[in-house]
């Protein structure tokens, strides 16, 4: 099943979130629905960390912020040369494991 | 409400320390006790900050079994969970608690016992203050957002990594004076530029060591204080903030929204500015934390804390000391004594009890404690009491 990228949207104001509110950053309400983000997104900013958490082994894992036309994102970042601006693309995959289960999410992957 | 004083002050050497944490935890409250001299007073009660007692040192309702260690029975006693800022939180409720005139004797003591897990663990651990599926499943860490902060004043204030050395160099050589300091070694701007990457562009240097300590606070109510010193600390001012928990979800994330907003209203509460204050304790847990938040709390311009740095303003003979004990960094962090740790400092910083590391005749002073990734902080200004 081909998981969708999506951010919430307030049905009230239509602000879009990038993480589940129970109610609306900005107006309180609480009626969302689920929008499909744009697949280009820029990244903001990132690190390359070389102390992991249990659960993450090969380091540096490269972690960054893109942003999908104004929705901020944090996740995986693809490459061992990132780069501020550089273009991503959202691709489902494993992160890591917790508690002996592996753990699914988007990764951002550098668009050639 | 009435006026609060903190009569008392004491804390552990941080660093490795032999016991459990119950014994660090006992050994700050008498100290404190005696500093404050009630050693045959009853208290009634005792907030004890902790974060990992649970998870680290495998003992929950650790603030019951304090009191009974230090014979404190039957004084009410709660523990108090809020991550990093655990202590400031404590040291808030201890003091609503007298302001309120619920109490008349109150014991605040933080502390964690965190050297005995593997640093793997640890990181983890501290990671799960994270949001949940915004950030901690995708293996962020706290150093991982200090390094996206880090890069992100990179870009938009022109930081540069020197910077980050500098507040390191300043924060080693404060802790050099200071007995109780985790990491009493000093280091160079080169030195620490040539340190091991940790979450790029943050090396070893610019982030805290994992501490075991504890701190420890008295309070009474000002009119009272008297009784048992010449010297109180009156807490003038309180604020407390919240932000959005994903750092990636705030609308500038380079802005530490709960530092301002705990700032603006621990300062209106006190009815003094940011310019007033004469010595800070804030939160290192990563250089660019102690320059964001210096930005933040009102000291300095939004991205020019890190020229204050360069001119010195905060050096221990600037116009504005900052973590004059080494803060996080060099003194240590051990979570839910940190808070409690901060204060304990200004307080001797206000009384003129620290030695070398004293700070020329300081009148106000200012606490950050920052938890989560900056989604909630607690900020105390205090006020030389005489």
């Amino acid at each position: 099943m081909e998981q969708k990228f999506v951010g919430f949207k307030c049905k009230a104001c239509g602000r879009v979130m990038s993480t589940k509110h129970d109610r609306c950053l900005s107006c309180k309400a609480t009626e969302f629905e689920e929008v499909e983000l744009p697949k280009v997104g820029k990244l903001t900013t990132y690190t390359k960390l070389y102390t992991l958490p249990q659960g993450i082994e090969m380091p540096p894992l490269t972690l960054g912020i893109a942003d999908f036309s104004g929705i901020r994102m944090l996740g995986q970042v693809s490459t061992d040369y990132p780069k501020i601006g550089m273009l991503l693309k959202p691709v489902w995959g494993k992160l890591r494991k917790l508690n002996e289960k592996d753990i699914y999410g988007f990764k951002f992957e550098p668009l050639e | 409400m009435r006026d609060v004083a903190i009569i008392g002050a004491g804390m552990t050497k941080f660093g490795r320390a032999p016991g459990d944490l119950m014994d660090i935890l006992a050994e700050a409250s008498l100290r404190a006790i005696e500093h404050a001299n009630v050693v045959k007073e009853d208290f009634d009660a005792v907030y004890v900050s902790s974060m990992l007692a649970g998870e680290i040192s495998h003992q929950t309702a650790v603030a019951s079994s304090l009191v009974d260690r230090i014979a404190l029975v039957p004084a009410a006693a709660d523990r108090i969970e809020n991550g990093p800022a655990a202590g400031g939180s404590a040291l808030k409720n201890a003091f609503m608690a007298v302001a309120s005139g619920c109490y008349d004797m109150v014991l605040v003591t933080g502390g964690e016992k965190m050297t005995t897990a593997d640093t793997d663990i640890v990181t983890d651990l501290v990671a799960t203050m994270l949001h949940p599926t915004a950030e901690y499943i995708h293996g962020a860490t706290l150093p991982a957002m200090g390094g996206m902060l880090a890069r992100l004043y990179m870009e938009c204030y022109g930081l540069t990594e020197r910077h980050l050395a500098m507040v390191a160099v300043k924060n080693h050589a404060n802790a050099l004076k200071n007995p109780y300091a985790h990491i009493q070694r000093a280091c160079t701007v080169e030195g620490a530029m040539s340190s091991a990457v940790i979450a790029d562009p943050l090396r070893l240097y610019y982030v805290c060591p994992i501490s075991d300590g504890a701190a420890s606070l008295v309070l009474c109510p000002l009119e009272k204080a008297k009784k048992f010193t010449d010297k109180p600390v009156r807490i003038a001012g309180l604020g407390q903030a919240t932000d959005v928990q994903a750092l990636q979800e705030r609308e500038d994330p380079t802005v530490l929204k709960s530092v301002k907003v705990a700032a603006q209203k621990a300062f209106k509460m006190a009815g003094i500015s940011a310019d007033d204050i004469d010595v800070a304790e804030v939160h290192d847990a990563f250089e660019i934390l102690e320059i964001a938040e210096s930005e933040d709390i009102g000291f300095f311009e939004k991205g020019k804390g890190h020229l204050a740095v360069e001119k010195g303003l905060t050096a221990l003979d600037g116009k504005l000391p900052i973590n004059p004990s080494g803060g996080l960094k060099a003194r240590g962090h051990a979570l839910g004594a940190t808070g409690v740790a901060q204060v304990v400092e200004l307080v001797w910083q206000l009384r003129g009890e620290c030695g070398e590391r004293q700070v020329k005749n300081p009148k106000w002073a200012l606490a950050c404690n920052f938890g989560g990734f900056g989604n909630n902080t607690v900020i105390h200004v205090l006020e030389r009491g005489w």
